[in-house]
């Protein structure tokens, strides 16, 4: 398929999966917020404020509405539901033609819903159920685009962008709560919140039992292969996705990024628990985002932006 | 329903003749023909059957089909889209469900005369970009010619394919008072407007289906399969001929046109950006590597095809593409410099090219055309302004004109200046009233102003598809049917006898 359509669709699929993870942050933080302390809700909303990049965005005064209105609507934050939202529909309106009639009226719908809201309008109301909203609408995009769209190569690209996302921003949560920018030490009902984050507080109980222990939350999140929210599931899906896309392409161009998806998925499949916690989770962390970028520097050069000589 | 007539006594009092009480009570006839009604207001027999069933229809039924027709459009996205800063809204191009019919004899001679036009056309263009014989004939001005913006010095003695210059043609003919039809001008660019024929076939077809299928209506869903084969016929020494239609993206107002067609035919779509030119042969940009493309169906202008060669500020085209086109290693269809054949001045002349070409009598007549770079024809053009059409020779989508029985003394005066100060670019045609069309509007069935746009394929052979774009000039009394200023469409019914 053309290079630019394909670049579409990636980052059609990277603002919605980026859109889905703002709004259940904010969702699960604002229905969270009535049973901590004002001390700990502070805290709380500091990291989630760092988890999707946002602290900068929150003006001199500081509570729940700031910060929920720079996540969310903030003009200046490049990285809002707002305008993560306008990037995954602007992407879409680009290859149209690429996807189903039902996949573009359900984001186009979407956005332009959300396109005049102000925060203020719906504060006083349940601004929780607002983003739950949202979120059941974003569902259905996914599940709108599974139904109707050809898993051909086109699907791959969307895949490809879907997990490099999630594995990044789960990776980066996982640092905020294990990494050594936590102060104090973590407790229950933040480990709870980790996992509501995720959508994986049920998933965990029914592996793990209501026992909520930060090594098995840990182990759950980075190493468990069945649910859809684990590191090793997102990886596992982009080296899927990388062996359908380009399927014209000689097997030495497809080699650079086939290589760097197997050796980050090799660090998820062969490690384990006990080694992750005697080592440096934040180094391993850390390690897992840089070599996601790497995947995207590379399908971007393979795929995409090759330069003319590369290829002739 | 009763239909009620009057004397011919009382329709020449009046100038109009009212024709009973069902959906057509309010329909006036004027000087204009009529494509349903004779002048007496007897229904001519092609459209009997249409005007039986309006008459037994509801009003409210008739406005939920027309309703039908325009969301079936909505919901293909049949639309262009009118940005703003909160929100894009999505309009259609009105359309309307009353069809409009064609005979049998009227299309074969329409086809005939379509198919003589642009062989002539064709020869003209070979002939002023190589040796230039019309020219030395003195058949008409060199001026007219090398003067044209459009002539494209760069296309000298540069060989097309099949020596098919225009591809893709969009001839607009209308009927005159007499029920002639003739040609008002010729699309010899980027003509648009053919996925509005099929468009509008397809809702036409479920709003009458059961007067669609009595009237034994020829088809004309093959179009794509036609465009098909007339690209693929420009690169004959291939097997597998690599074709992309070139458009200039998502935010051109026919953007939808070439998605579709391209969607249709199973062939690429890009724009500029996606394709590079390398030793001066043309590839597009692929996730498995560059894909060289042999014929491109561009809807871009000559202006903004190529940075290298013509407007360098274009960020549509592709840097190099002349080069590859010059070396032979791409076709472009239609080829560039067409232009210089559908200029408004070198139009009045085509009926004389095709003497000078065919030795042929021409099929179609033109429309009588004054060309104000002739002294004794601008004397004749200002000192009749009130009466006239006059047009900017370079202008399209119904711009820099002036419809003098429709303008204040005071705009004829303005646009006089302007006709004195620059003679060469105008010419005038008395104001032809356009024949009328059973029109669906708020108030019932009504007369409206039409033209129609048949599409004329060319390249080692002529191929027409037996239907055409039936533009309608929505406001009552008007005579300007481009959707740019307020016109809608209809679709067309070619019958098969």
């Amino acid at each position: 398929m053309l290079s630019r359509v394909a670049d579409s669709l990636y980052w059609m699929a990277r603002y919605i999966e980026r859109a889905e993870h703002t709004a259940r942050l904010i969702a699960v933080k604002l229905e969270s917020q009535v049973e901590q302390s004002s001390e700990d809700a502070r805290a709380s909303w500091m990291r989630t404020l760092q988890a999707l990049s946002g602290e900068e965005f929150v003006a001199d005064r500081f509570d729940a509405f700031a910060a929920t209105d720079a996540l969310a609507f903030a003009r200046t934050n490049p990285s809002s539901l707002l305008a993560s939202l306008r990037g995954a529909r602007d992407n879409a309106r680009q290859v149209r033609e690429q996807l189903s009639s039902e996949v573009w009226e359900q984001l186009n719908r979407l956005y332009l819903r959300l396109q005049p809201v102000t925060l203020a309008a719906f504060w006083n109301g349940q601004p929780a159920e607002f983003f739950r909203g949202v979120l059941r609408d974003l569902h259905t995009i996914e599940g709108v685009a599974y139904s109707t769209l050809g898993h051909g190569e086109g699907w791959y690209f969307l895949e490809l962008g879907r997990y490099i996302e999630r594995a990044q921003a789960v990776s980066r949560l996982l640092d905020l709560y294990f990494g050594a920018s936590f102060a104090g030490r973590p407790h229950y009902f933040d480990w709870l919140m980790l996992l509501k984050f995720c959508s994986a507080f049920e998933p965990y109980c029914k592996a793990h039992t209501a026992a909520i222990k930060p090594e098995r939350i840990a182990e759950f999140l980075v190493f468990d292969r069945e649910f859809p929210h684990s590191l090793s599931f997102s990886i596992d899906r982009i080296g899927a996705a990388l062996s359908h896309v380009a399927p014209g392409a000689p097997t030495a161009r497809r080699a650079a990024c086939e290589r760097l998806a197997g050796r980050l998925k090799a660090s998820v499949d062969f490690g384990h628990i006990d080694e992750l916690m005697k080592g440096s989770v934040a180094g391993f962390l850390a390690e897992t985002t840089r070599q996601c970028e790497q995947i995207h520097d590379a399908v971007y050069a393979t795929y995409i932006a090759y330069g003319a000589e590369s290829v002739l | 329903m009763q239909q009620e007539r009057r004397s011919v006594g009382d329709l020449e009092a009046e100038g109009s003749a009212v024709l009973g009480d069902g959906p057509c009570a309010r329909y006036r006839l004027g000087a204009a023909y009529d494509e349903m009604f004779e002048a007496g207001g007897a229904v001519r027999g092609h459209y009997a059957a249409l005007h039986q069933r309006l008459t037994h229809l509801p009003p409210e039924e008739l406005t939920r089909r027309q309703q039908a027709c325009e969301q079936s459009f909505l919901h293909q996205g049949i639309t262009f889209t009118v940005y703003s800063d909160a929100q894009a809204t999505e309009r259609i191009i009105p359309t309307d469900l009353l069809p409009r019919i064609v005979t049998a004899p009227e299309w074969d001679r329409i086809e005939r005369g379509l198919t003589q036009r642009i062989a002539a056309l064709n020869l003209f263009l070979r002939d002023v970009y190589s040796d230039g014989l019309v020219l030395k004939d003195r058949v008409l001005p060199r001026s007219m010619v090398y003067g044209s913006k459009h002539y494209l010095r760069e296309m000298r003695g540069l060989p097309v394919p099949a020596g098919a210059y225009i591809n893709v043609c969009g001839t607009d003919l209308v009927r005159n008072e007499k029920g002639e039809f003739v040609v008002l001008e010729d699309n010899l660019r980027v003509p648009s407007g053919v996925s509005y024929m099929l468009a509008n076939r397809e809702v036409v077809r479920r709003a009458f289906p059961g007067t669609f299928r009595a009237a034994g209506v020829r088809a004309i869903e093959h179009y794509p399969r036609e465009l098909l084969a007339t690209l693929r016929a420009l690169a004959p020494f291939q097997d597998d001929v690599s074709i992309a239609v070139l458009t200039p993206g998502v935010f051109n107002s026919a953007y939808f046109e070439h998605a579709f067609l391209a969607r249709q035919m199973g062939v690429e779509l890009v724009e500029g950006r996606d394709l590079l030119v390398n030793d001066n042969v043309l590839y597009a940009r692929t996730t498995s590597g560059l894909k060289r493309i042999d014929v491109v169906y561009r809807r871009i202008d000559d202006d903004f095809i190529d940075p290298l060669i013509f407007r360098e500020d274009s960020t549509l085209g592709v840097p190099g593409i002349f080069n590859a086109y010059r070396a032979g290693n791409v076709v472009i269809a239609n080829a560039l410099g067409t232009g210089v054949a559908d200029d408004k001045a070198v139009y009045a002349y085509v009926p004389k090219l095709i003497r000078y070409y065919l030795s042929e009598e021409p099929i179609l007549e033109n429309v009588e055309t004054y060309l104000c770079r002739e002294p004794a024809q601008l004397s004749h053009v200002l000192a009749n302004l009130d009466t006239l059409v006059v047009k900017a020779v370079g202008e399209s989508g119904g711009y820099g004109m002036l419809i003098g029985p429709h303008a204040s003394e005071a705009e004829r005066q303005a646009f006089a200046i302007k006709l004195r100060a620059n003679p060469d670019n105008y010419i005038a045609q008395p104001t032809i009233q356009l024949s009328t069309a059973p029109t669906f509007v708020e108030s019932g069935v009504e007369a409206r102003h039409v033209d129609l746009r048949p599409f004329i394929l060319n390249a080692e052979e002529t191929r027409i598809v037996p239907g055409a774009l039936t533009r309608v000039a929505l406001k009552r009394g008007s005579l300007v049917v481009n959707s740019s200023q307020g016109g809608g469409s209809k679709d067309t019914w070619v019958l098969n006898q």
